[in-house]
């Protein structure tokens, strides 16, 4: 078996460790004897989704963002093809907010994929910290850190997992992210993925299933290390939540 | 009247907070005096340097600002020159206040020509106002404590704000690093560059992960000819044809010795003692800096090839006969150099890792999944060895590269270990604030092994 995973625009898009994520697919993947292969495609550049098994559309800075959008608007027909054909892909922060209808920062209004029915508006207070979830896909708490001034509003979707520790989608909203078919969107960095191991095997497991067209299921690995770093973090938070 | 009381009764009582804070042994009085001398006169610091008749130059950077301002003011010194200079890390407000607090004399009169004085980039709007320093220079840009400073974009605009408040300043800047150097044009000062022509860094001193490399113009993708290390490099825009400009200072005939890098500047051959590819930037800022100052460089080769690069932060250490470099890393292409430096040692080793994730780190420790490590597995080490808050992370991070190590709680414990049964040379590699802390426990251990020296010569004696 082999998955071809294709990281975009990671020239950009490329904030805070997110391509831990590229990563935790890749050596998950080794590990358990499936072939990787890994495509790079940089801004500017064509990006051809019906070679993709899995993508990472990660964070960049607002005036990053805006430069994104003008390679976007060329890919905007493949990428809701992917997408809802059954494409995996996780998109982190700056890439969640990209796949709405449109992003209104302080300055200016940037235009998304369309391609939830979700969007965001920027607030100059930023939501940084440690944050924990509680997901479906996901027995182990879900940890992580955010950081963004965007708040989204996701309207009907299901969201990706709900807030015990830290902010999520806005202050008030008390949930976080959005699943959509395949697609995990989330603010979570950390990066979400090397502490969140189910979140990445469920991710791997979707991707699989899709390209083999059978329910594929992963062998075991063993996941010591995640597991201590996801338990630490949500001990701590969890104990300076209880001394608030 | 009143207000020349005010601000004598400021600045003394200053002074004062600063004698008992070193006497009762609780610091060294590098930030109170100037807290406690703003209290009585918010404004001490505009009066203060309104009497400094000397020329002042302020440095200012993600990564080296420290050093680089240590090695302006260590050779104004070796020069004859009176300096005044804030304490390393003493870098807001109040530790710059401080500063020229401490150093006033008599009625509030300064004997000194230059002051040299370290900036922190996101108190620089605060600081840079009150100080209207003759020079600024900016060592370069990079993503650092992101959760505190927002995106890099954000402190950019803070500094920028910052020097074009003093216009009449003048902007010393990296070319190499297209961030700070267009920074340096949009603010409308006089502007002097330095930056390095040769393609001489290795490609491990190179992280994939860098600043966006896009022309701040017309959004184009900037090409490079080839990458210093970050963002850092010989660029051009091929859409709008801006491009790095040749710089006013250079460094030339850069290679590797055995104890640091070798160079040459302005014609001056110099041997640094360091083996950190981006301390060939510090130099070379330095001296670009003093040169706009316009003052005495006959002494700067001494002054480099003397050069103490601890700091009281950084330094080596004998611990039982096993030699121990502790190394200071705060951000990945800073993390990156550090891995640089280890592979150019090809005697074993052991490894020692510290994150802690405290408000100073920055409370964010993603940026370890932007260091490859994957280069360790060649550095000859014998143990790596994870500690801090965030071992775990650290050991998760090390599993993603298939590099083995031991979490340790007790870090002086496997410093002690280490120094007795393992390769004899140890690196310490730490972020903010194990710092301080590792210095001392070195320092400690130091001195006990040198006690139990003496004790066997003693012994053998009789």
């Amino acid at each position: 078996m082999k998955l071809t995973i294709g990281h975009l625009y990671p020239d950009m898009l490329n904030l805070y460790g997110d391509r831990g994520n590229i990563r935790c697919f890749q050596k998950r993947l080794e590990w358990r004897g499936i072939e990787a292969e890994l495509k790079y495609f940089l801004s500017g550049e064509a990006v051809d989704f019906s070679g993709l098994d899995l993508v990472l559309l990660g964070g960049g800075s607002d005036r990053e963002q805006e430069l994104v959008c003008r390679y976007l608007k060329e890919e905007k027909q493949g990428f809701r093809e992917y997408v809802e054909s059954g494409g995996t892909m996780l998109a982190v922060c700056g890439g969640y907010q990209l796949l709405g209808k449109y992003y209104k920062t302080d300055r200016t209004m940037i235009e998304g994929l369309d391609i939830l029915d979700i969007h965001t508006e920027w607030d100059a207070r930023r939501l940084t910290g440690n944050i924990i979830l509680q997901s479906p896909l996901s027995k182990a708490p879900v940890v992580g850190f955010e950081n963004h001034g965007g708040r989204t509003y996701i309207g009907n979707h299901t969201p990706f997992g709900k807030v015990v520790y830290g902010y999520g989608n806005t202050e008030e909203a008390e949930w976080e992210g959005v699943v959509y078919k395949n697609v995990i969107a989330s603010y979570l960095h950390g990066p979400l993925l090397p502490k969140n191991p189910e979140i990445c095997d469920d991710l791997l497991r979707r991707a699989l299933t899709h390209k083999y067209g059978e329910d594929i299921s992963l062998s075991e690995l063993s996941d010591q290390t995640e597991h201590r770093a996801n338990q630490f973090m949500a001990d701590r938070l969890m104990k300076e939540r209880k001394h608030r | 009247m009143m207000l020349g009381l005010r601000r004598k009764l400021a600045m003394l009582c200053g002074k004062i907070a600063g004698v008992i804070v070193q006497k009762i042994g609780k610091g060294r009085g590098s930030v109170l005096p100037g807290h406690v001398a703003r209290l009585i006169e918010p404004d001490i610091l505009s009066y203060m340097v309104d009497r400094f008749q000397g020329r002042i130059v302020v440095t200012m950077g993600t990564n080296g600002k420290t050093t680089v301002n240590s090695m302006i003011y260590h050779a104004l010194e070796e020069e004859g020159k009176k300096v005044i200079a804030n304490r390393a890390g003493a870098n807001m407000l109040n530790g710059v206040t401080a500063a020229f607090v401490q150093a006033a004399g008599r009625g509030g009169r300064f004997d000194a020509d230059y002051a040299c004085i370290e900036v922190d980039e996101f108190a620089s709007t605060q600081i840079l106002p009150r100080l209207k320093p003759d020079c600024v220079l900016l060592t370069n840009l990079f993503r650092d404590q992101i959760d505190r400073f927002g995106e890099i974009d954000t402190i950019r605009e803070r500094i920028k704000a910052a020097i074009s408040s003093v216009p009449k300043a003048v902007f010393v800047s990296n070319c190499d690093d297209f961030i700070s150097y267009t920074l340096a044009l949009e603010c409308g000062n006089p502007v002097v560059t330095y930056g390095i022509n040769e393609q001489i860094f290795d490609g491990i001193s190179n992280s994939e992960v860098r600043e966006s490399t896009f022309c701040r113009y017309c959004g184009g993708k900037l090409e490079y000819d080839f990458f210093h290390y970050g963002q850092l490099g010989i660029y051009h825009c091929p859409s709008c044809e801006w491009k790095r400009p040749v710089p006013d200072y250079t460094a030339e005939q850069i290679r590797f010795q055995e104890t640091g890098y070798a160079f040459v500047i302005d014609g001056v051959p110099i041997c640094s003692r360091a083996s950190a590819p981006y301390s060939v930037y510090n130099t070379l800022s330095a001296y670009t800096a003093l040169r706009v100052l316009e003052a005495p460089v006959g002494r700067f080769r001494e002054t480099i090839e003397g050069f103490n690069y601890g700091n009281n932060r950084e330094g080596t250490f004998t611990v039982n006969g096993a030699r121990v470099q502790l190394h200071l890393v705060k951000n990945p292409v800073g993390f990156q150099q550090k891995i640089s430096m280890i592979m150019k040692d090809p005697k074993p080793k052991d490894i020692m890792i510290q994150i802690n994730d405290n408000f100073q780190d920055g409370t964010d420790i993603s940026w370890l999944w932007d260091v490859d490590f994957l280069y360790l597995k060649d550095a000859a080490a014998a143990s790596v060895t994870v500690m801090g808050i965030r071992r775990l992370d650290m050991a998760l991070r090390l599993k993603y590269e298939d590099i083995a190590c031991e979490p340790a709680e007790d870090i002086e414990k496997a410093v002690r270990k280490l120094s007795e049964n393992g390769t004899g040379n140890l690196y310490m590699i730490v972020n903010y604030t194990g710092l301080f802390p590792a210095n001392q426990m070195l320092r400690k251990l130091q001195e006990e092994s040198k006690k139990k020296q003496k004790g066997k010569k003693g012994g053998s004696v009789k």
